[in-house]
């Protein structure tokens, strides 16, 4: 038993490390804007299925670990990432008896809000300005969501990450 | 669907702890340089991992190249070469009266720079800043505020120093800005990124200001930070409008930064700047 939640936590890290590659890989300059939030999906996927392992605090880990990829200020994304964690922790059961494609809407909703933390934070540094480009991740994760989460859960149920 | 260790820490508690550690870090940000060096050495294979793709893209281009392309390119690169080693005679002469000259005004000589190719192995992956990530770090030399340029001119410099690989801040970035003087009549002015990777702006420039489209904007090596004379930007446009306080004036970088590969770092203070004796002045 010991040996399976072990290897399931290595599961789950390695999707996260996927996700936080497919965050930093160059994408064409006009495919740039509309990157969805894979690290934030990922967490949202995982959270859904298993709060009580995967919520804040590895929220706030993935966030110092993407400021420091991105060369952004650390603790921004750490911040965000926690704020919209804490979100989908508190609407868990809800959100797992939602339909798909309301999920998806609560998604687009969530990633919106880390967008506008991340450019709030970051306009009140002094290193960012306004543009609508802002949103578009938004919409892409919204997207993309429904097969991120199938991807996620087929993984969890081959490798019964419980 | 089972707890599998329940502990006592509420979701708010969580939350707050993650909130308050996030602002202490982010205020405390100034001190983490070492912190941040460290964490983004040991994720070095991640930014490799990330760049692999391109890697492979650009190795199967070249992989599958025809002999008549390759035929073709290396026309080019020895026309282009000719080209070059002319202008270098040219240059080298230059450089000799240059010399004799500075030293019968006993200004400083200026000798040659230590330079480093290095290739860029990531492009900036957040739309909002510009970035690119150079497989040169610490270990190879590389220190904070270095400047980076291109075949063309000035790229940016270099923000963050990581043991294997740096950050360079392009000068598109709306962040930048880089002291420059147009070559045809030495007027001093400040360029500023925007945000976009093909254009610049030259901000508070008097509506009196000789500029006019087509002026080669050089660094003016004010700063401390860009040695002199590299070749910034081209002007585009001129507006004087007369509803505004200042002239508004674009220009256009020289470097080729939506598709840059191959970089030069600059180690301008290897630079020996000496005061000659008079006695070696030749007349």
């Amino acid at each position: 038993m010991s040996y399976q939640s072990a290897s399931g936590r290595l599961v789950a890290w390695v999707t996260f490390m996927v996700a936080l590659v497919l965050q930093i890989m160059p994408l064409p300059a006009e495919l740039e804007a509309w990157r969805p939030d894979w690290v934030l999906i990922t967490l949202i996927c995982w959270t859904m299925r298993l709060p009580l392992r995967y919520s804040i605090f590895t929220g706030f880990i993935l966030g110092v670990v993407l400021d420091v990829l991105l060369g952004a200020t650390i603790g921004i994304r750490a911040l965000g990432f926690s704020i919209c964690i804490y979100l989908v922790l508190m609407y868990q059961q809800r959100l797992m008896n939602f339909p798909r494609w309301q999920q998806s809407l609560v998604v687009f909703a969530i990633v919106a809000l880390y967008q506008l933390l991340v450019y709030w934070l970051e306009f009140i540094l002094g290193v960012r300005t306004f543009s609508v480009d802002l949103f578009y991740p938004a919409i892409s994760s919204f997207v993309i969501w429904r097969w991120a989460y199938w991807v996620i859960r087929s993984i969890a149920h081959k490798y019964r990450v419980t | 669907m089972k707890p599998i260790f329940v502990r006592g820490i509420s979701p708010q508690t969580r939350l707050l702890v993650a909130v308050v550690l996030s602002i202490i870090l982010i205020v405390a940000n100034p001190y983490l340089v070492p912190f941040r060096a460290a964490l983004s050495g040991l994720l070095t294979p991640f930014q490799y991992l990330a760049s692999l793709p391109n890697l492979v893209l650009n190795y199967s281009v070249e992989a599958l190249a025809t002999r008549e392309m390759l035929q073709k390119q290396n026309q080019q690169l020895l026309d282009q070469q000719l080209l070059m080693s002319e202008r270098l005679q040219r240059f080298e002469h230059l450089r000799q009266e240059n010399q004799r000259l500075r030293t019968l005004l006993k200004s400083p000589v200026r000798m040659n720079t230590r330079m480093k190719v290095a290739e860029v192995i990531e492009v900036a992956n957040d739309p909002a800043h510009e970035y690119v990530v150079l497989n040169q770090g610490q270990d190879d030399g590389v220190f904070v505020g270095q400047p980076v340029i291109d075949g063309q001119g000035v790229v940016g410099q270099v923000v963050q120093a990581s043991p294997y690989t740096s950050r360079v801040l392009l000068l598109s970035d709306s962040t930048h800005a880089i002291p420059v003087r147009v070559t045809r009549n030495d007027v001093r002015m400040v360029v500023n990124g925007t945000g976009e990777l093909d254009q610049l702006e030259l901000k508070f420039v008097a509506k009196s200001t000789d500029v006019r489209v087509g002026d080669l904007l050089v660094t003016s090596g004010l700063g401390h930070r860009f040695p002199e004379g590299y070749p910034v930007a081209r002007v585009v446009s001129v507006n004087k409008d007369d509803g505004q306080k200042y002239a508004q004036v674009t220009a256009e970088p020289l470097a080729a930064l939506d598709r840059i590969r191959y970089v030069l770092l600059i180690w301008p203070n290897d630079d020996k700047s000496t005061q000659v004796d008079s006695k070696e002045v030749t007349p």
